[in-house]
């Protein structure tokens, strides 16, 4: 699974890193940043629940 | 559906929203309080949406997954109230709907990120160390009054690089305009107290504003007079309106949330030695704390078109409260909702709100709680209530104590 954050969408709650900090962290602004972009199998449910948990549905998850 | 099995002569548990219709909305609000969560758990099974013909058509959103698809859809549950937060300006971000929120949001959530809220600890930790040495001699305090009420606002003093000598006036600034009728019963009294406490406060936000248009800090009050939106500075209205707003949101939740969660610690011993023995399960206890008890009960929306929650229908224009005590509490969603666990590893409650609205400050208000709970419980590490003290729970909808008398056991004995 492809894990991203849509930055257009992005307003820094910071739910992603909050929730998800193996997957995710805070970059300078507070903004999330993907840390882990391809997914480990154990680690999707922890991916889907960050998705969402974001007010502003910008973290996506897609399958390839 | 919403309950209508209620007659005027209903049971005490019988009524709309199981409040007796003979039962006074503000004796119904304590009663509630002091058990929130049995109320909540009994109205949430008997049905997803309560409507209470005796109080205004009083709409309660109680399911989990309910309250997460209204909290997520603010095309249709606005924020666009009339007088939320007693603001005499738009409340910004709180009071704007999307697209504009975001705007606001963009250039506010990282000024409120966990990193910059680091910053502030040890201005934080110092106040509060401060705070608790000039009773702690004294082996007794109201925890509530001599701590979780000027925390905050002192708090509050420092991320707006005010002197901590305006700790007074902020104090009653705060009072005058959230609660005035707790400074006088006289209606027109009130008004003019209240109406005078938000000109102070806008005259002491335009003045910090021109001091640091005049000389920039490193600090919150330059970064928003620095800040663009859509290539414009913010206009004076704005800036104010988004100041008066972090007073309003930023200080009685906090107070509530330390009552609350001490006297949670008061009454169970073993989570607050658990504590004293590691204070790094601090973090993890307030997260769970904040669930349980969901200090702000409630959040409102209004709706901009008929619509329908868990086939209730709902009527455009009307309010609907978003019960997130309830939903943090909904074992639908988590089975296990109904038992505190302080190692609870998931922190997807509703405490801080939902959606594009979620409290902006969420992680400031976290530093704040969990540098009270460590500081203090390193300084106090034993107390108890204070003998002939009781705990009598506000009714509000922010939920907490109003005093919580302690005493603790001093060097000289004298506890």
């Amino acid at each position: 699974m492809r894990l991203t954050i849509d930055t257009a969408r992005c307003q820094g709650h910071g739910r992603c890193y909050d929730l998800a900090p193996e997957l995710f962290t805070d970059d300078d602004s507070g903004y999330g940043e993907v840390t882990v972009a391809d997914v480990p199998a154990d680690r999707v449910e922890l991916a889907r629940r960050a998705a969402e948990a974001c007010p502003e549905r910008a973290v996506l998850l897609d399958g390839v | 559906m919403p309950d209508d099995t209620a007659g005027a002569a209903a049971p005490a548990d019988g009524g709309h929203g199981l409040r007796a219709a003979t039962l006074d909305w503000v004796e119904f609000e304590r009663q509630r309080a002091e058990d929130p969560r049995a109320y909540f758990s009994r109205l949430r099974e008997k049905c997803p949406v309560d409507y209470d013909e005796g109080h205004d058509g009083w709409i309660q959103i109680l399911r989990r997954s309910d309250i997460d698809e209204v909290l997520r859809n603010p095309e249709v549950f606005s924020n666009l109230i009339p007088e939320l937060m007693s603001s005499p300006l738009p409340a910004i971000p709180m009071g704007v709907d999307p697209p504009d929120h975001a705007k606001y949001r963009r250039i506010l959530d990282p000024l409120f990120s966990p990193r910059r809220m680091a910053v502030l600890e040890a201005e934080v930790v110092a106040n509060t160390v401060a705070t608790i040495e000039s009773f702690l001699d004294r082996g007794a305090c109201d925890f509530a009054t001599d701590l979780a009420v000027p925390l905050p606002c002192s708090v509050f003093l420092t991320l707006f690089g005010l002197p901590q000598s305006e700790l007074p006036a902020l104090l009653h600034m705060k009072d005058a305009i959230i609660r005035p009728e707790s400074l006088t019963d006289d209606p027109d009294e009130r008004v003019r107290i209240q109406t005078e406490a938000g000109t102070q406060a806008f005259t002491l936000f335009g003045t910090v504003l021109a001091q640091r248009r005049a000389e920039p800090r490193d600090d919150l009050i330059t970064e928003l007079l620095k800040a663009e939106i859509e290539g414009r500075p913010l206009t004076e209205p704005e800036l104010l309106g988004i100041c008066f707003m972090l007073m309003m949101a930023g200080l009685d939740t906090v107070t509530i949330s330390l009552t609350c969660i001490l006297a949670y610690l008061l009454e169970h011993p073993e989570a607050r030695r658990a504590i004293v023995a590691d204070p790094e399960k601090i973090p993890t206890v307030v997260e769970e704390l904040l669930r349980w008890e969901t200090p702000v009960i409630a959040v409102p929306r209004i709706t901009t078109r008929d619509t329908e929650i868990a086939g209730c229908p709902i009527k455009k224009g009307e309010m609907v409260h978003v019960m997130l005590a309830s939903g943090n509490l909904d074992p639908d969603a988590d089975p296990r909702a109904g038992v505190v666990d302080l190692d609870r590893a998931d922190k997807r409650h509703l405490a801080f709100g939902g959606g594009p609205h979620r409290c902006l400050g969420s992680h400031l208000a976290r530093m704040e709680l969990r540098t009270v709970l460590r500081e203090w419980h390193r300084l106090i590490p034993e107390y108890s209530l204070a003998p002939g003290a009781s705990i009598t729970w506000n009714g509000h909808t922010l939920r907490g104590l109003d005093s919580l008398a302690l005493t603790w056991p001093t060097d000289a004995g004298q506890a």
